[in-house]
């Protein structure tokens, strides 16, 4: 291999790591409110974001979105609108199932609740998986967009030599997932309701004094993460196919991607999950693909080992 | 404003408050005192709604607590600061400020209330953007003050704020309080430790001694029965 020849792997992998980073940063974000901030244990996540991805899939397919913005544009409305319609499946799973473990009813619990939790979302991680194979049968489907298969150039750089090429599909996604993070963050440390759920976390019979309704807040967060996720599930959609069991791929990601970006910072959650986007697509550079994931946990665990409260863990504990 | 009668309330099966009657007029200085474990803190908890009574009756402002759901009860005009000062420790001062104001109260007067609590408090306007978690102790109490103060609320409830502080801290903590219900005139109701200078401070007080109330009185008659100078006041 020549020198330019080097220089445009190593470019294009960063990139490549950047996009699909940029879609498992979402996927922690919503992870991050529900696990970091909120302190629920779901393992469900994984499965919410599958429901996102059908969520999304049938959205543009049956509900006429591709004849409304055309199946290059389509599928990123079909994954947008995922997001509101999970929020409501996550409100609701909360409301009826996941409240009796959470808020103010764990205060007498074991372990804030935590041990519940683990038994109750691994349930509801079961129902969805084997109801998913039920309604939508076990064959891989995936959102297609035109886009997928044009590219933009950047470059040629270094005379003719290096150029660097974006897909749009993933471009596109990547896009619309920086916007999303942006605007959660910004709720999260600037809105009334975004202070209200970090005082409920905090401590919530406190919260309780204050006038919070703690178990709102909790549904409110559930909700919230489980949509921010499922708009992460409907972008990957557009470029990986998606089955009933999707879930358990990446919901290890999103765990390690929290717990990398320090519990509580949902900033810390997106370079979490940026982290492990990029060390996989760079590790295709020196490791065969089947070792991709191996090299993310190589990584997941020398940066626990050195840094464990994570990039922006927080100082301060709870009381 | 508030009456509480003949409340009963238990962890569990262990009886705590056993017929306790209290009354708290609009505009009084209430204090109640009485050694540790005598349930004071349990009390404070049953009118916030965290703890449920097994009989009895909390009215506020005409109103029955025990159809009022445990959240609702600040937007009613009960401020509550906690024994142990229990702020939220990864927001900055100012967030737990606000978060006192959640109610529609203390949204209202949000700028005049943070001023006089600024004012009150200056070490809370020099740290306002540091997370209370970091704050000392004494800091931390003050925050917990400014918080119940920030909600703008009828009846603010303390729960022993000298406890755990060096004495001179708590003085100044006491000194606030004087302040405060010097320049608002609010109704309190006050837990303490520090007999001698709650009974002096408050109109009327109630001595509480493993769930009962033994003794009440004005603060001159209580300041001058011989069981709480022999108990309480060391003399
Ligand atoms: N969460 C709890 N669970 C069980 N018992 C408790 C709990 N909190 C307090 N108690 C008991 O209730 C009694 C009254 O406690 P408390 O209300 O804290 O008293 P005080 O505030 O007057 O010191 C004590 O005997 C205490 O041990
Ligand atoms: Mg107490």
């Amino acid at each position: 291999m020549t020198a330019p020849q080097i220089i445009e792997n190593i470019l294009q992998a960063l990139v490549a790591g950047v996009l699909v980073g940029s879609l498992y940063g979402l996927m922690c974000v919503g992870l991050a409110l529900i696990f970091g901030v909120m302190r629920v244990i779901n393992f469900a996540h994984g499965d919410f974001m599958m429901l996102g991805m059908y969520a999304a899939y049938y959205i543009f397919t049956a509900l006429g979105i591709h004849v409304l913005f055309g199946n290059g544009f389509g599928p990123y409305v079909a994954a947008v609108l995922a997001g509101p319609l999970l929020f409501v499946v996550g409100y609701g799973i909360h409301r009826a199932l996941i409240s009796q473990v959470t808020g103010t009813r764990t205060l007498g619990l074991d372990g804030e609740g935590h041990y519940a939790q683990l038994v109750l979302t691994l349930g509801i991680a079961l129902i969805l998986q084997n109801g998913a194979l039920i309604a939508f049968g076990s064959m891989p489907v995936s959102i297609r967009t035109p886009l997928s298969i044009s590219a933009w150039e950047l470059g040629p750089f270094w005379g003719d030599f290096v150029s660097v090429f974006i897909n749009k599909s993933r471009g596109i996604a990547a896009l619309i997932s920086g916007v999303v993070i942006a605007g959660i963050a910004l709720v999260i440390t600037h809105s009334r309701l975004g202070k209200a759920l970090r005082a409920s976390a905090d401590n919530p019979v406190a919260a309780t004094y204050m006038g919070i309704d703690v178990d709102r807040a909790h549904r409110v967060a559930f909700g919230l993460g489980v949509a921010i996720t499922a708009v992460a599930g409907g972008l990957l959609a557009t470029t990986y196919p998606f089955h009933p069991f999707v879930g358990l791929e990446y919901v290890i990601v999103m765990y390690a991607g929290v717990v990398l970006g320090g519990m509580g910072s949902i900033m810390g959650a997106f370079w979490g999950g940026m982290t492990i986007g990029l060390v996989q697509q760079m590790s295709t550079l020196v490791l065969p693909t089947q070792l991709q994931n191996t090299a993310i946990f190589v990584m997941f665990l020398l940066i626990v080992f050195l840094r464990p409260q994570g990039f922006f863990g927080r100082v301060v504990e709870r009381t | 404003m508030l009456t509480i009668d003949r409340l009963d309330a238990a962890y569990s099966v262990l009886p705590v408050l056993k017929g306790v009657s209290i009354e708290v007029a609009a505009g009084q200085f209430v204090a109640i005192v009485g050694p540790n474990g005598a349930g004071k803190t349990t009390l404070f908890k049953t009118i916030s709604g965290i703890v449920i009574p097994s009989a009895g009756r909390l009215v506020f402002d005409g109103q029955d607590l025990m159809s009022v759901p445990p959240s609702a009860r600040a937007h009613l005009g009960i401020a509550h600061v906690p024994e142990g000062r229990q702020v939220f420790p990864s927001l900055t001062v100012m967030e737990n400020l606000e978060m006192g104001a959640y109610t529609a109260a203390g949204r209202r007067a949000w700028r005049s209330n943070l001023d006089m609590i600024l004012t009150l408090m200056p070490v809370l306007a020099e740290r306002r953007h540091q997370p209370a978690g970091t704050l000392s102790g004494g800091q931390q109490q003050m925050l917990a003050i400014g918080r119940g103060l920030a909600s703008a609320p009828k009846l603010l409830m303390l729960d022993e704020p000298s406890m755990g502080l060096a004495p001179a801290m708590a003085d100044f903590i006491f000194e606030r309080l004087i302040d405060i219900r010097r320049q608002t005139n609010l109704t309190i109701l006050l837990v303490e430790q520090r007999v001698a200078e709650a009974l002096e401070t408050a109109d009327y007080g109630y001595v509480l001694e493993t769930g009962r109330v033994v003794l009440e009185g004005t603060n001159a008659t209580l300041r001058a029965d011989d069981r709480v100078r022999q108990a309480y006041l060391g003399m």
